[in-house]
């Protein structure tokens, strides 16, 4: 019997692998506030899953067509005079939603399917799950450091990007098609709660200990490690729910930082 | 009209529809607010964040704690939420996600050491409101009354804060105390749907209504009772539907489903109409981007610019 085949082994590896696929994307999500986003980006994925489990097509394809009709809905909606973004991000997630838990109470057996995707099964990955995750994790490496000072620029000062004669538009689209990527990629194995909090807690943790990128990228994958890690040795430990127990690891690690930076780090005289 | 109203002659239908008209008289004038101080997200997180509440209040009174544990975990929820984002060193959107997924995870870590796990979460994403019970109607009923009369007295200091929150704080309001009070005006009706109609209907219930109503006019009040009227057309359009789906054809449709994926259809099919009247009454468009940013800001610089000039010229 090799390594592999515990099924604890396999949702190490994993927790590891989405954690840092999810705490790198998660510094662009944090300073982007893009939060919300990623919150409806997961339930309006869903749909698709579901739809493309019905019919018998890749659910990773499914919930990639879904993606991209979401991010160019709310895009569209948010454009339309009298519509904020919050509220056109609002009405696609309740939507999406809506129609991903009607699809699936049409399907036998659904309640064990709901709970997954909320909460996640990381405990019963397979090799290929570990190995999409992998590659995924390599893309997105790739991209983020390929664009970053082209998504830094643009994120931090859109005028001056469009000025010097950077695609704004482009670069915006190109994050937000990564993001989806991300999401569509981790959520089947781990659900949108834990998706989401994989997402932003660590980011949002190391944002406090620096305002350097060099800085937080690094440690954003490194706190969202360590609670991947330290949630499943407390799942293992006291028989809980993995995707819970890593979700509050990594809400842990943020309440820490929070008290530590305000002992430590004085705030410096930055406008807010 | 006989086949309209037949499914609703069964007593547990005619109940749910009750529960759907109650709920409706809450939302429009809630999601109003919800809409102009973009709370989605944080409506969002209200929903899930209850979830602790209903397992610990189970756990320690059974099915009669469920209300309180519920009422609980809200009112904490709007404080720890009024708190952080008052604090700065988070961002709003940021702190609220941290606040959503913890506490839910709170809930699930908590229910996953019990046998009937996949169920109980099941129940709490979809509700029973074809098991609303008299005494959960009164609940509601009671509910509703005491959020619409909060409303009533904390609106026109709301308003104010909305739209112009630096000239509110000079009028002596506190911006603080009515970003509270709004947080647990929404926690109320979450707690006050979420047991009957589940996460999926409440969340749209809070967004969708005003979402709507915004696209017809641009009237406060106006938006309100278009959004109650709305609602509760979808709600009995809903319900109707997903009777006739699971009596007539043998599909099961939730009822909840149903009645969000109505609503949405009804914002949908609006979209048109709100396009032709943004043309006739164009005025400059928001930056739909800077939805973190206070309403009010712009009109604060602007003020400054024109002082400025009064001054040099």
């Amino acid at each position: 019997m090799s390594w592999w085949d515990d099924a604890v082994h396999r949702a190490l590896v994993e927790a590891i692998l989405v954690s840092a696929l999810a705490g790198l994307i998660g510094v662009q999500v944090v300073l982007r506030r893009l939060s919300f986003f990623t919150m409806a980006l997961t339930h309006a994925t869903f749909p698709g899953v579901v739809a493309a489990a019905i019919i018998g097509v890749n659910i990773y394809l499914g919930g990639a067509a879904a993606g991209v009709l979401v991010a160019l809905g709310v895009a569209a909606l948010s454009r339309r005079e009298g519509q904020n973004a919050s509220a056109a991000t609002g009405v696609v997630l309740s939507g999406g939603f809506a129609l991903g838990v009607g699809l699936v109470a049409t399907q036998n057996g659904f309640s064990r399917d709901l709970s997954s995707f909320l909460v996640g099964s990381i405990l019963t990955v397979d090799a290929s799950d570990l190995l999409v995750t992998a590659a995924v994790l390599a893309v997105v490496a790739v991209v983020l450091a390929a664009c970053s000072r082209q998504l830094t620029f643009a994120g931090f000062d859109p005028a001056g990007a469009r000025a010097a004669g950077h695609r704004v538009g482009l670069i915006d689209l190109l994050l937000l098609l990564t993001i989806e990527l991300v999401i569509v990629t981790v959520v089947p194995a781990v659900g949108t709660i834990l998706a989401v909090a994989l997402i932003v807690a660590p980011a949002a943790a190391a944002r406090l200990w620096s305002d350097r990128l060099a800085v937080i990228t690094p440690l954003a994958v490194a706190f969202g490690v360590l609670s991947g890690v330290a949630g499943l040795y407390a799942s293992d430990r006291w028989n809980v729910a993995a995707g819970g127990a890593i979700t509050l690891a990594a809400t842990a690690i943020l309440l820490l930082s929070l008290a530590l930076t305000r002992v430590s780090i004085r705030p410096k005289a930055v406008p807010a | 009209m006989g086949a309209l109203t037949a499914p609703f002659a069964a007593p547990f239908m005619s109940r749910a529809l009750i529960e759907m008209a109650l709920l409706a008289l809450v939302c429009g004038p809630v999601s109003v607010f919800v809409f102009v101080r973009r709370m989605s997200f944080v409506a969002d997180a209200l929903t899930h964040t209850v979830f602790p509440g209903v397992v610990i209040g189970f756990g320690v009174a059974g099915a009669n704690g469920i209300f309180g544990g519920a009422l609980a975990a809200g009112v904490v929820t709007a404080v720890v939420l009024t708190l952080l984002t008052r604090g700065g060193r988070l961002s709003d959107d940021a702190s609220t996600a941290v606040v959503l997924t913890a506490m839910f995870s709170l809930g699930v870590v908590l229910v996953s050491r019990r046998s009937s796990y996949t169920t109980d979460l099941t129940t709490f994403l979809f509700g029973r409101i074809l098991t609303v019970t008299q005494q959960q109607l009164v609940q509601t009923a009671v509910l509703a009354v005491v959020i619409l009369a909060l409303l009533a007295v904390g609106a026109r200091a709301l308003v104010f804060r909305a739209f112009d929150e630096a000239a509110a704080r000079a009028a002596g309001f506190r911006s603080t105390l009515l970003d509270l009070w709004l947080n647990v005006l929404v926690a109320l009706v979450v707690v006050a749907a979420v047991r009957a109609v589940g996460t999926v209907l409440v969340i749209a219930l809070l967004i969708v209504p005003a979402a709507f109503a915004r696209l017809l006019t641009d009237r406060l009040l106006v938006m309100a009772a278009v959004g109650t009227a709305v609602t509760f057309v979808a709600g009995y359009l809903g319900l109707y539907v997903s009777w006739s789906a699971s009596i007539d054809y043998g599909w099961r449709l939730t009822s909840a489903s149903a009645v969000v994926l109505v609503l949405v259809l009804a914002y949908v099919v609006a979209l048109p109409v709100g396009l032709t009247r943004g043309r006739r009454s164009r005025q400059p468009a928001v930056d739909p981007s800077c939805h973190g940013q206070v309403p009010g800001t712009s009109e604060l610089i602007d003020g400054h610019e024109r002082m400025r000039k009064v001054g040099t010229s």
